[in-house]
């Protein structure tokens, strides 16, 4: 086989990718996230973050994958799961078993960022995650002791030589795009987002970067239904 | 790692030692679940039969595994590891392990020699090979990011061929076939056995116990 030949199967062999699950996204990027990689998702109040983050450990633990779901400052772990259940693709058995959760809340109370991250680290090295949940990033920023970016660049590089592909959710404020310090530091960024039109508030979604990837770009609409989670509905027809 | 995971491990190492399997020996597994099926190895190999090895970090910094030996209590006194992609990741993370660095990934034509160093002691240990040994690469595939496929090939020619001088060597070459196809076909070719993991780690397939090991004779 020549060289060229040879350069092409690799290039076809191709990135590994992790399907979100998300019906209508994964065609949009190509298969799905890259592994490993850092992805932030970003959104105001309201726009389904947390049931993204949920479909998409959901989908892994459906292929045997394992996940691990880091909760901060947001809501506890117990009402999240309260909601979630209404969900039909939540599946109540993955929960504690191939998807756990640790709440950083009250670490982040009393760590420095070394600290978080050593504890952060021993969890993931005991479950072995393909993939991570952190929701949301962006309040860690303001209640951790010590430099934010330098724990920003260090946590998504070592979430990345753990072998997995983790979503950070990110909250701005209606109108605002995404948390900069945090869009620097990621391999793909989602926005999620809400509209008014005709009086009435609609969902979108945009992929803004995904590296490594030829993906869609522009607005799409999106639908939260309680049998699939988010829909990303320009898909369906 | 879970029961599923040790019934793995105990199923691999019989069919190691029921077969009398030695030498290269390619594992097809889902890219994802690399790091799983490489504690598994280093659990068996290192820990319940007490081989010396020598494990080569490709594709991320040793520490990561070292980390994960110690998370999981698994016991490598005998394990020696190469790295060859920390200087290029920016990362501090500290691990204590007998390692060796080479300049990295893209000089992989100098691995068989660093390995030959560690084997025959020019570092102060040397690693006892008297009763047969492993080394396992993290990852094959990664190797394609920074070199062209003929120089990975030459490579893995040289690196079986160094290691089947040394001993009687267990050399698990794990890749996920339909990731990368051509290097797995290439591989294949060199090992003596294929063992196949894409069904047994799935989920979606009925019971776990009824799934096998598939093992196929790889040449020819």
């Amino acid at each position: 086989m020549t060289e060229r030949k040879l350069e092409e199967r690799q290039k076809r062999d191709g990135l590994v990718r992790l399907q979100t699950g998300i019906p209508g996204l994964d065609e949009m990027i190509e298969g799905g996230f890259p592994f490993p990689s850092v992805v932030l998702l970003s959104g105001s109040a309201g726009t389904g973050k947390t049931t993204f983050c949920l479909k998409y450990l959901c989908e892994g633990a459906k292929k045997g994958e394992q996940g691990l779901f880091f909760t901060t400052l947001s809501e506890p772990t117990q009402w999240m799961l309260r909601y979630a259940s209404q969900f039909d693709f939540i599946n109540k058995d993955y929960f504690g078993d191939q998807i756990r959760y640790m709440d950083l809340g009250n670490m982040m109370r009393e760590m420095d960022a070394n600290q978080l991250l050593v504890a952060m680290e021993e969890k993931i090295a005991e479950v072995m995650p393909q993939r991570i949940v952190i929701d949301p990033i962006t309040v860690v920023g303001g209640m951790l002791k010590g430099d934010y970016r330098l724990f920003l660049f260090d946590l998504f590089n070592r979430l990345k030589n753990w072998n997995a592909t983790t979503l950070v959710t990110g909250e701005v404020n209606p109108g605002e795009l995404y948390p900069a310090e945090v869009s620097y530091a990621v391999d793909g960024i989602i926005l999620v987002m809400l509209s008014e039109e005709a009086g009435a508030r609609r969902k979108y979604l945009e992929v803004l970067k995904m590296r490594g990837t030829n993906h869609q770009t522009g607005k799409q609409s999106i639908d939260i239904t309680r049998s699939e989670g988010i829909v990303v509905l320009k898909a369906r027809f | 790692m879970n029961a599923k995971d040790e019934k793995q491990m105990l199923d691999i190492l019989g069919a190691f030692e029921k077969r009398g399997f030695k030498g290269a020996i390619i594992f097809d597994v889902p890219a994802t679940h690399f790091v799983r099926v490489n504690l598994m190895l280093l659990r068996g190999l290192s820990q319940e039969r007490g081989l010396p090895g020598i494990f080569i970090s490709v594709d991320r910094p040793h520490q990561y595994m070292v980390h994960l030996l110690s998370m999981h209590q698994i016991k490598a006194e005998h394990l020696i590891f190469i790295d060859a992609i920390s200087r290029f990741s920016a990362d501090f993370k500290v691990a204590n392990a007998n390692v060796g660095f080479v300049d990295g990934p893209f000089r992989i034509d100098r691995l068989p020699m660093a390995m030959n160093e560690w084997i025959k002691g020019c570092n102060g240990q040397s690693l006892n090979l008297g009763n047969g040994g492993f080394a396992i690469i993290d990852n094959l595939s990664a190797l394609l990011t920074y070199n062209s496929f003929n120089s990975v090939q030459t490579f893995l020619q040289n690196f079986i061929q160094t290691l089947h001088s040394s001993g009687n060597m267990i050399v698990p070459l794990m890749m996920d076939s339909e990731k990368s196809g051509l290097l797995y076909e290439t591989a294949r070719s060199m090992c003596e056995v294929e063992i196949r993991f894409k069904d047994i780690l799935s989920d979606e397939l009925p019971e776990i116990g009824q799934n096998k090991l598939e093992i196929n004779c790889a040449k020819g």
